[in-house]
């Protein structure tokens, strides 16, 4: 058989010209089905080989970690800030070293762990410096944001469709989450009421409820695409 | 204990000059590996295929083996136990990693009726393959249909103990005192946006030897000078397509490996070939395909001589030599080497041809054959490479390439066309995804 674009002789393993990618049809003339060249759907996945990456990731973390307990410890000979640097260096490693030791990190479960990390931080600083405000401030606070912020992710993720409702959803979501912010402020810190809250909340209710009406109206998304597109 | 001792007893080989540059030369990527096959009338017995590669290893130490690093050198260790036969993939010359090349830098492929063998450079050049695979071959259809084929035309005794020779390193043997210089200009470089799934496409053109040949004697060639000819002038096509501004063309530079061998008298099974580099200069206007061949004979005329590759192989022993270079440790080797072959490798050429000739065996062993290839994989940063060799009455010329469009091919073919040339082609394009 020959190509009818390109005029070259194909060999009967073909079924698209290699060269001008036509496909190879003849109305009079069955092909026979000979099997392929090399054997289909074998491809190998490209390997990264980020273990030692990884690696020196881990022992970059080690210098600024040590520095600190050496330079904790030279001050007055005993252990007093270094565990708050130790646990902000930890949270730090959770969140952006740790997904480089798995091929395909899944942001579903990575994401809850990092609010889960920044929470026992949280509490740990309350534990050492006195304070009185992990549960009935930071505890709800931190709560709320990971619930959001997981809930965007996980939706992002396993959707494939609905980007503007996810995000307009998300956005006035934390809207709502400043009037919590300044109750909870309120009743921990003892903080007189003034109602800051209002006006991010205005504006984020507006921008998620944009996005959301851009997610409806089709005619409007597309102007919006033709004067923003960079 | 008993292990220890065996491993102690397997035989080390330093690197040979040309080898060294490889294991350096690595990338995430990218590693330099080629295939040479053979395709069978019938489908592959693995099982005696695994046996003949038992029999077959302990004559090829210095080819199945591992590479190995030294605190200054890598260096290469005999394998004790044959490499796992492998399913072939939906493509030739997957990556080879560091964890393989460390275990064994050779790979035994089996697909249908095809017994295939992937290398990694620095084991030995297409010369010392082809006479492992003939040999592979032999042993296997041996064992397969009791035959018994005569050690000849590259088909080595397996019951024989190697020779020191095939280990040496000709490339030390054969230095003299005078060196040449490493000035060259840069080619240009083929458009290149490589596939994110390192999916290589493959597109063999087979044609008639007959036509080729008669083709060749009518203008007074030899079949390598016409098919480089074929691609730089296709290579010219390309770029006038790529490029219309005349002033703003680049060099047309084509690398064609040169098997020392024939002009030295070396038995090596190691590396020990060399190149030359035709050129055009497509600024100064468009070569007609007579121009062309003009320029590789002369130049394959003025440097395939035993006196100007004596001096280009002088000037790498040289660096070899040199005491700081030999003391520096690996790891920072590596990235002096790594930067010299980036600067002074591949950059100097659009791609490889590289033709394996007639491939000739003990007369016995045609009946059971149905084809060869020869297959090289693409280079570092361009994404092209050619290989090709003649079995039988035909010539199997396979490009290899990293990116979707084949417009290479297509301008190679048009001049074949435009020539007269009749060929066949196929492709691994049916199983791409």
């Amino acid at each position: 058989m020959y190509c009818v674009k390109c005029g070259v002789k194909l060999a009967d393993t073909e079924k698209i010209c290699p060269l001008c990618d036509t496909v190879v049809y003849h109305p009079d003339l069955k092909q026979d089905d000979v099997p392929p060249i090399y054997p289909e759907g074998r491809i190998p996945r490209p390997q990264k080989n980020s273990k030692a990456f990884c690696g020196l990731v881990l022992i970059l973390y080690l210098i600024p970690t040590l520095i600190c307990f050496f330079a904790d410890l030279r001050r007055d000979d005993e252990i007093s800030w270094f565990g708050l640097a130790l646990g902000g260096l930890i949270v730090g490693y959770v969140m952006f070293a740790l997904p480089l030791w798995f091929k395909k990190p899944n942001p579903v479960i990575f994401t809850p762990c990092n609010f889960a990390a920044i929470a026992l931080y949280l509490f740990y600083i309350n534990f050492a410096t006195g304070g009185n405000w992990f549960l009935s401030f930071a505890l709800p606070v931190t709560g709320a944001v990971a619930l959001i912020v997981c809930a965007i992710v996980t939706l992002t993720y396993y959707l494939n469709r609905g980007r503007l409702y996810i995000f307009g959803g998300g956005i006035m979501a934390f809207g709502a989450l400043m009037l919590l912010i300044e109750f909870l402020v309120d009743i921990t810190f003892k903080v007189d009421f003034i109602g800051w809250s209002f006006y991010p909340l205005i504006a984020l209710m507006l921008i998620g409820g944009a996005l959301i009406y851009l997610g409806i109206n089709r005619t409007a998304r597309e102007l919006m695409e033709r004067k923003l597109f960079f | 204990m008993a292990k220890k001792k065996k491993k102690k007893s397997l035989r080390w080989l330093r690197l040979d000059n040309a080898a060294k540059i490889y294991p350096a030369a690595r990338r995430r990527n990218w590693s330099n590996v080629y295939r040479q096959s053979v395709t069978l009338c019938e489908d592959v017995d693995v099982a005696v295929l695994r046996s003949a590669l038992k029999v077959t290893m302990k004559r090829f130490p210095s080819i199945v083996a591992r590479l190995e690093k030294g605190l200054f050198w890598y260096y290469l260790e005999q394998v004790e136990s044959p490499p796992d036969i492998r399913c072939e993939a939906s493509y030739p010359l997957t990556f080879m990693n560091n964890k393989e090349l460390e275990s064994c830098a050779l790979r035994v492929i089996v697909y249908r009726n095809r017994i295939a063998v992937e290398l990694f450079h620095s084991l030995t050049d297409g010369t010392g393959a082809l006479i492992f695979l003939k040999t592979l071959t032999a042993e296997y259809l041996e064992q397969k249909h009791g035959i018994s084929i005569p050690c000849e035309h590259g088909v080595l005794d397996r019951h024989d103990q190697p020779a020191e020779e095939e280990f040496e390193d000709s490339f030390l043997k054969y230095a003299g005192s005078v060196s040449a210089s490493r000035k060259d200009t840069n080619a240009w470089r083929l458009p290149n946006e490589p596939r994110h799934d390192g999916f290589l496409h493959l597109t063999c053109f087979k044609v008639p030897v007959a036509e080729a040949l008669a083709m060749a004697r009518e203008r007074g060639i030899s079949i390598t000078v016409l098919f480089s000819a074929i691609m730089m002038q296709a290579l010219q096509n390309l770029q006038k397509e790529k490029v219309p501004e005349r002033r703003k063309r680049k060099r047309i530079k084509l690398l064609i490996p040169v098997n020392l061998r024939a002009l030295f008298p070396s038995k090596t099974l190691r590396n020990f070939a060399m190149y030359t580099i035709p050129e055009l200069d497509p600024r100064l206007g468009e070569y007609t395909f007579d121009e062309i061949c003009k320029i590789i004979i002369h130049k394959m005329g003025s440097e395939i001589t035993p006196k100007h590759m004596q001096t280009v192989i002088t000037t790498n022993v040289n660096d070899e030599k040199n005491p700081l270079v030999r003391l520096i440790p690996l790891p920072l080797k590596n990235l002096v080497m790594k930067a010299v072959f980036d600067a002074t490798g591949e950059i100097k050429s659009c791609l490889s041809l590289s033709n394996l000739g007639k491939i000739q065996l003990p007369e016995i062993m045609y009946p059971y054959i149905e084809r060869m290839d020869f297959i090289l994989g693409v280079q570092a940063a361009a994404p092209y490479n050619c290989g090709m060799l003649s079995f039988g009455d035909t010539i199997y010329i396979n490009f290899i390439r990293n990116i979707r469009e084949s417009e290479l091919e297509r301008h190679f073919f048009a001049v074949m066309r435009d020539m007269g040339l009749s060929a066949t082609v196929e492709s691994n394009k049916n199983v791409e995804v």
